[in-house]
């Protein structure tokens, strides 16, 4: 990280946990399901490379990519940052329309 | 099909509370729906024997595990941080653990478990404790809850777990609990004490590269094995070329502690879920096509498209018929042999399942 300078207060944490050797101890969020730790390709692109595997039709998959948190950049998080995002809309296949764009909160 | 009235609290009032049959046990399906519907569903008559409102579900219905009696669902709740047990006969909540509390925030991602006597919920605890500004991530850990503690439950133990787990199984015995997540745990039930490990993503299997799991249906009825689709990469022969893509089939004796894994194609359809048939001779797996395995000799034996992706499968006690469901609306129904639909039930307001775990119960 010599090539790095820190922009902020963690930032400068992280380089003072290095220079002391305690990297290790910075520990991922859990877990295997969810939230920025899913590297898993999806709803772009299936493993094959292609679309076709994808679900089918991605209303099939929608609920179940928001719910556990699965792919938060492409599907709002209703685990913990929006969850009020389907409230009222149980049925994908027949409320798609109804469910909006969300942004970060200032 | 029961007709449930709406706005939800007539329904509360008026919902449909038949007793599981008291005749020679049958099969009936559970599994759940949004925002907060818990159904049974009789295969033999291809219709809803009963819908229940789950109180306070808040818009998440998870992992479903049945009371060795099929008599209560346990059902995962309020986005991972409640458990709630319901009866199945009358509807009415009678077990329900809240794991947050102020200050930390607790999530089950998906693995809990019954033991096999009915007593104890083991629960897979994700413990984050909210600062003023910021989160300090907390050491996870299994809670043991009492299934008679009623509707404030409270851990009666708890002990250190792994990280990364997502699945949760009781050995039949109930001495012991099984855990998979990077490797299978085996943990002693009454102390937390590790028995063993063995390896899944730290799997020795000749020549196949780390493997890649997706498995949150604790599903191992009718068999006590539980099952779930693997994959995995080989080196391309004489080494040119990509490496070739394998599915295989993990198995999981919960009574022997047996962990096998098998390849069964280069892999060419993904598959989401998987179980084993009675004689454990076939298995079948689900996602867009319904597959059928033969596992004796480890080979693809059928696999047909299906109307849309399913994301759990199960079995009939007798072997006979397959079912899909999860992920959207309706439970189909399938003949083992040919995997032709035989049938199907459309969920009340068509509402989606996503990611439940669907199961059997036999009363």
């Amino acid at each position: 990280m010599s090539g790095m300078k820190p922009t902020n207060r963690k930032a400068e944490l992280l380089l003072d946990a290095a220079a002391a050797g305690h990297v290790p101890e910075v520990v991922a969020m859990e877990s295997v399901a969810g939230c920025a730790t899913t590297f898993d390709p999806g709803w772009e692109v299936d493993p094959f490379g292609g679309v076709a595997s994808l679900c089918q039709p991605m209303e099939a998959d929608l609920y179940g990519c928001s719910d556990p948190c699965w792919w938060p950049a492409q599907v709002p998080d209703t685990l913990n940052t929006y969850p009020d995002w389907d409230v009222g809309k149980p049925s994908a296949q027949d409320d798609w329309r109804e469910l909006g764009s969300v942004f970060p909160k200032k | 099909m029961l007709s449930i009235p709406r706005p939800w609290w007539m329904m509360v009032a008026l919902v449909a509370a038949a007793t599981v049959s008291a005749g020679p046990k049958r099969d009936y399906i559970v599994t759940a729906a949004k925002p907060d519907r818990l159904f049974v569903i009789d295969p033999a008559t291809r219709s809803i024997r009963s819908e229940f409102r789950i109180p306070e579900a808040n818009d998440f219905l998870g992992t479903i595990v049945p009371s060795p009696d099929g008599r209560i669902a346990y059902v995962l709740v309020n986005k991972m941080e409640s458990i709630s047990g319901i009866d199945l006969d009358s509807g009415k909540e009678v077990f329900r653990a809240n794991l947050s509390s102020p200050g930390e925030r607790v999530k089950c991602v998906f693995a809990f478990d019954v033991t096999p006597d009915g007593q104890e919920l083991i629960v897979y605890e994700v413990p984050v404790r909210l600062g003023l500004s910021e989160y300090q991530v907390e050491d996870t850990r299994f809670a043991v809850f009492n299934t008679r503690a009623g509707l404030d439950a409270r851990p009666v133990r708890q002990f250190p777990a792994p990280r990364r787990i997502h699945t949760l199984l009781s050995r039949k015995d109930g001495k012991s609990f099984f855990a998979i997540g990077f490797d299978l745990y085996e943990l002693d039930r009454a102390t937390g004490k590790p028995l063993s490990q063995k390896g899944v993503r730290n799997w020795e299997y000749t020549n196949h590269s780390m493997p890649d799991l997706l498995a949150f249906w604790p599903v191992s009825e009718p068999t006590g094995v539980f099952a779930t689709p693997i994959y995995s990469s080989v080196p391309p022969p004489a080494g040119k070329g990509d490496p070739i893509p394998k599915t295989a089939l993990m198995t999981l004796d919960l009574t022997t502690g047996d962990l096998q894994y098998h390849d069964f194609e280069d892999t060419a359809a993904l598959i989401f879920s998987a179980v084993l048939n009675p004689a454990k001779t076939e298995a079948f797996g689900v996602y867009s096509q319904l597959s059928k395995i033969d596992t004796r000799s480890n080979t693809l034996a059928k696999r047909v498209d299906l109307d849309h992706t399913y994301y759990a499968v199960l079995v009939s006690s007798d072997g006979k018929e397959v079912y899909a469901a999860g992920a959207m609306c309706d439970v189909t129904f399938f003949d083992a042999l040919t995997l032709q639909k035989k049938g199907n039930v459309r969920l009340t307001g068509c509402t989606d399942q996503a990611i439940t775990s669907p199961r059997v119960i036999r009363r």
